[in-house]
């Protein structure tokens, strides 16, 4: 067993956790995270990638759509490298409200939300695919972000503030002195070993899994509905805007340039549990229609990937518990010591990826309050790791990188550009990733082929490279081909069926990957 | 035989090839009409007849062919008979001779790329050393600028596996540095095997070797040991002095594209006439013959006049069955009917045996395409290969047992047909 001493313990390696961890480490506290999985595993890593202008709630939600237009100026600065400006469209498809165009624009003005109508051929000119049939359209700043690399730029930035980073350790316990907090304790997965982190505040930042969280605290009752969302990622930019249906927040009204794809989102159904969220048929389908709506010829077009993510949304009982899209999806904070007796706990909750930044300053202000040491937040005013130069993202950079070094280094990846140094840098960084930790970092086997050429090769050089034993190599490569399936098979159709024959005919027929010796203990 | 008599096949993979070879031999006028280069060098260039029923198959895979057949009534081995597939694979050896080693009395049981130990019947020469028995010594052999082979990870699996009957095997791994080109750092397969046929690079190639095998070690190379020069791979291993073999890599393969050069080759030296790289649009149809095969030839289609077609498009894998969004499948070239098992396609469980690849055309004993009430699509049209219905092919390891057996099948049918006619004729 492992003894830490720290100040602050932030539980949920997702954005909040990671703004938080990073907010608490700047005001000069020590501090520890710890999750127990992969940073922005959860919520955070299954999502569209949208970084929101506040279009989309100007009439719902103005006071979210506000905020998350001050945080997008914020975010594209601070995660300069997770953010590509690609800009944003409203647009009226036929059949669509027609009332709604008019209150979009007023309630845009008054959340101080910059929008400005462009005619429908300037639209067309912008987005050649999108649906001819459309009769408003309105330019945002909407723009994309990668959750994942957001997330350990934040991270990466909290370390150089001294804080530890610590996934895959998961919460066993939360020990208390009379109404104190005064201990963490966790297992740590990747090494079997239990850490028990001493501390005086705790911060629970565990999105759908709060609740839980709160109760080994022996504070109960707090109600977490996961609002169970599916998105499905196109192989190809069918846009490079991302583009909206101007009509009030539903089902399927978004898609989103991100990287080398474009993603289709959501839906939002009542999940009874966040550890087992589905991809039903019937919403992939939805989905698909959707697609057509906006652009026509969608189904005709390559999906390769889906995933299901669960909001977070704090119950209130002012709505129905199945419609969780119009719950509150403002953040919230708990007080503990207000709620259930119990000093230095506080849970936050709900939120969005835009405004992980602006939670986390609520949350670490409050607990600042309580302890009495006003410090100041200054997460806003300093660029995290690697974005300092404010350069963003554009989806060329890795062509640019790679055209410039391609005849020096191996590529592992081709759909996704990563080369071995790239592979490299992170797997020595991370010994003990598996490579769906890695494919988070740097996109390993995001593209048309899933893994079908690279991932032997992910095994076969952290091998090399003595990183892994036989055994475990071995393992990383059918647990990372079993992981890409669960994404796989709800959309296999068209052209995806193609290459997942040719994965199987290379997986299971050249290589006979189904009859290699079985690993003594499951891979992690 | 009337020398007028015209086949058009449609597929440049193992059946297409084979098949049209075989009609061109026996005097036919035969086109083969192919979107694109053929499926062999996406595979492991070895004849597999059946690896796994799902046990392995290590003895006498003939006999398991017909007792898998008399199992199954929907796998094509329950129409394709042992006889098929040993006429079928005699005859690919009669083409291709030197190239395969076997006699379908066995399955050789040989490393792959990652280190399983795959079982197939008859291996080309250059990867038979391969073969795993108890107490033998191997080392395997990467190469520092290919990305596609690890020898630790073959090294490593291999000695972690038990053998059948018990045993194992004892390895090792090395590296050469030599780059297939001077200066390049990322080669493919397919640059080796092209330096490997130069002789001046395989000399030094070679001497590289030498320096990290050690003597009674049989010595296992990613499989690159020549293209074009039918002799490398014997070239190297006496100049090696000592055992060596290939291990099939993922595609692009040197093994399977050796194969499709070769039959290739031999196709248009016979003067079968080859359209690349035109899909099939559509058959044209006289009651229940088909009289001519349109082709989405350049500028504008063409009609290619047909007393018989031979259709081997591949499964899903070429493109020869699609499956759309709403989930529906469908023969995209000529629109037959397909064979479809009860229940999901697509299975959540990623190691299960995907039900949607084993979606294709049922067909009787002369290859001819059976619709649902076992009724006869067209007289004249004759599946072979990957569109086959009721296999699976990768994992069950059988995919060119069934495509040479039905493409010697369809040849051998319309060769009987024509026989029959012309019988008629003369009486």
């Amino acid at each position: 067993m492992r003894t830490i001493d720290t100040d602050v313990v932030v539980i949920g390696g997702g954005a909040t956790g990671a703004g938080v961890v990073r907010d608490v480490a700047m005001r000069g506290y020590r501090t520890v995270l710890v999750d127990r999985a992969d940073l922005a595993q959860g919520t955070t890593g299954r999502y569209h990638g949208l970084l929101h202008s506040g279009g989309r709630y100007v009439v719902s939600d103005p006071r979210s759509a506000t905020e998350c237009a001050e945080e997008n100026v914020i975010l594209t600065r601070i995660h300069a490298d997770a953010v590509e400006t690609t800009g944003g469209l409203f647009v009226s498809t036929p059949g669509d409200d027609p009332e709604f165009p008019d209150r979009f624009l007023a309630g845009a003005t008054a959340a101080k939300v910059p929008a400005e109508e462009i005619s429908v051929t300037q639209a067309l000119r912008r987005e050649p695919r999108l649906n001819p049939g459309i009769w408003r359209a309105f330019a945002v700043q909407d723009g994309s972000v990668d959750g994942w690399q957001m997330t350990w730029g934040a991270a990466t930035s909290a370390r150089e503030h001294g804080a530890q980073i610590l996934p895959y350790h998961e919460v066993t316990g939360i020990e208390r002195d009379g109404e104190q907090v005064r201990q963490v304790r966790t297992h740590d997965h990747k090494t079997g070993e239990d850490v028990t982190i001493d501390c005086t505040f705790v911060i629970n930042c565990g999105g759908p899994w709060s609740g839980l969280i709160a109760g080994l605290a022996g504070c109960h009752d707090v109600e977490v509905v996961p609002g169970r969302g599916i998105m499905i990622a196109m192989n190809h930019r069918l846009v490079n805007t991302v583009v909206n249906r101007c009509i009030y927040p539903t089902d399927g009204d978004i898609l989103v340039p991100v990287h080398t794809v474009s993603i289709i989102g959501t839906t939002d159904v009542k999940a009874p549990d966040a550890d087992r969220l589905s991809i039903p048929a019937d919403e992939v389908q939805e989905m698909l229609d959707s697609g057509e709506a906006l652009v026509p010829g969608f189904r005709e077009s390559r999906a390769v990937h889906a995933w299901a993510g669960a909001r977070p949304l704090v119950k209130d009982t002012r709505v129905s518990a199945t419609d969780t899209r119009h719950m509150s999806r403002g953040m919230s904070i708990l007080d503990h010591h207000e709620r259930d007796g119990l000093k230095g706990l506080l849970t936050i909750t709900g939120g969005k990826l835009t405004t992980y930044r602006l939670m986390a300053q609520n949350v670490v202000d409050e607990m600042c309050e309580q302890l009495g040491d006003r410090r100041p937040c200054r997460t806003a005013e300093e660029a995290v790791p690697k974005s300092e130069s404010g350069k963003t993202y554009v989806v060329t950079h890795r062509l640019e990188e790679r055209e410039k070094d391609r005849l020096d280094d191996q590529i592992i990846c081709e759909c996704e550009l990563m080369n071995r140094k790239m592979y490299l840098e992170e797997m020595h960084g991370r010994p003990n990733a598996n490579l769906d930790d890695i494919r988070r970092l740097t996109r390993l086997g995001m593209g048309p082929c899933q893994g079908g050429f690279c991932s032997s090769r992910a095994a076969g050089l952290a091998l090399h490279e003595d990183l892994v034993d036989v055994e475990r190599a071995s393992g990383l490569m059918e647990l990372f081909l079993k992981n890409r399936w669960i994404g796989l098979w709800p959309i296999l159709y068209g052209a995806q069926v193609r290459q997942t024959a040719l994965d199987q005919w290379i997986f299971s027929g050249t290589l006979d990957i189904d009859h290699l010796p079985e690993p003594e203990q499951a891979v992690l | 035989m009337a020398t007028t008599s015209r086949a058009v096949v449609i597929g440049a993979g193992m059946s297409g090839l084979v098949s049209a070879i075989r009609l061109r031999q026996a005097g036919m006028d035969v086109t083969l009409v192919t979107k694109g280069i053929g499926g062999i060098q996406l595979g492991q260039g070895t004849i597999d007849v059946l690896g796994y029923v799902p046990e392995r198959v290590l003895n006498d895979p003939l006999a398991a062919v017909t007792a898998h057949g008399e199992a199954h009534p929907h796998h094509p081995y329950a129409t394709l008979g042992a006889d098929d597939v040993r006429a079928a694979a005699e005859f690919l050896q009669d083409l291709l001779p030197g190239t395969f080693v076997g006699d379908l009395s066995r399955n050789y049981l040989l490393p792959t790329a990652i280190g399983a130990l795959r079982p197939t019947a008859l291996p080309q020469a250059s990867m038979a050393d391969g073969e795993c028995t108890p107490g033998k010594n191997m080392v395997f052999v990467g190469l520092r600028q290919m990305k596609d082979f690890w020898p630790e990870l073959v090294a490593g699996n291999v000695a972690r596996t038990e053998l059948p009957g018990g045993g194992r095997v004892s390895t090792r791994f090395a590296w050469l540095d030599l780059p297939a080109r001077e200066g390049e750092v990322d080669s493919t397969p397919l640059n080796y095997a092209r330096a490997l046929d130069d002789l001046a690079y395989r000399k030094r190639f070679i001497a590289a070797l030498k320096k990290v095998v050690h003597p009674g070690e049989s010595v296992g190379l990613p499989g690159v040991l020549g293209l074009a020069d039918a002799d490398a791979f014997a070239d190297i291993a006496a100049q090696l002095g000592q055992p060596v073999f290939e291990i099939p890599t993922i595609p692009p393969s040197v093994p399977g594209m050796r194969v499709n050069d070769r039959l290739t080759l031999m196709a248009k030296r016979a003067r079968v006439r080859v359209v690349l790289g035109s899909p099939v649009l559509c058959a044209n149809t006289d009651g229940k013959r088909i009289t001519s095969v349109t082709v989405g030839t350049t500028g504008h289609p063409t009609d290619y006049a047909a007393d018989h077609v031979v259709f081997a498009p591949g499964g899903f894998e070429s493109g020869g069955i699609e499956m759309d969004s709403y989930g529906k499948v469908s023969e995209p070239a000529l629109g037959l009917p397909l064979w479809v098992p009860e229940g999901e396609l697509v299975l959540a469980d990623h190691t299960a045996e995907q039900p949607l690849f084993s979606v294709g055309v049922r067909f009787d004993h002369d290859m001819r395409v059976l619709d649902s009430a076992d009724e006869v699509v067209h007289d004249n049209l004759h599946v072979a290969g990957g569109i086959l219905a009721g296999a699976s092919r990768w994992r069950e390891k059988s995919g060119e047992g069934i495509a040479l057996a039905s493409a010697v099948r369809a040849a051998d049918a319309i060769l009987e047909s024509v026989e029959v006619l012309e019988g008629a004729n003369h009486a």
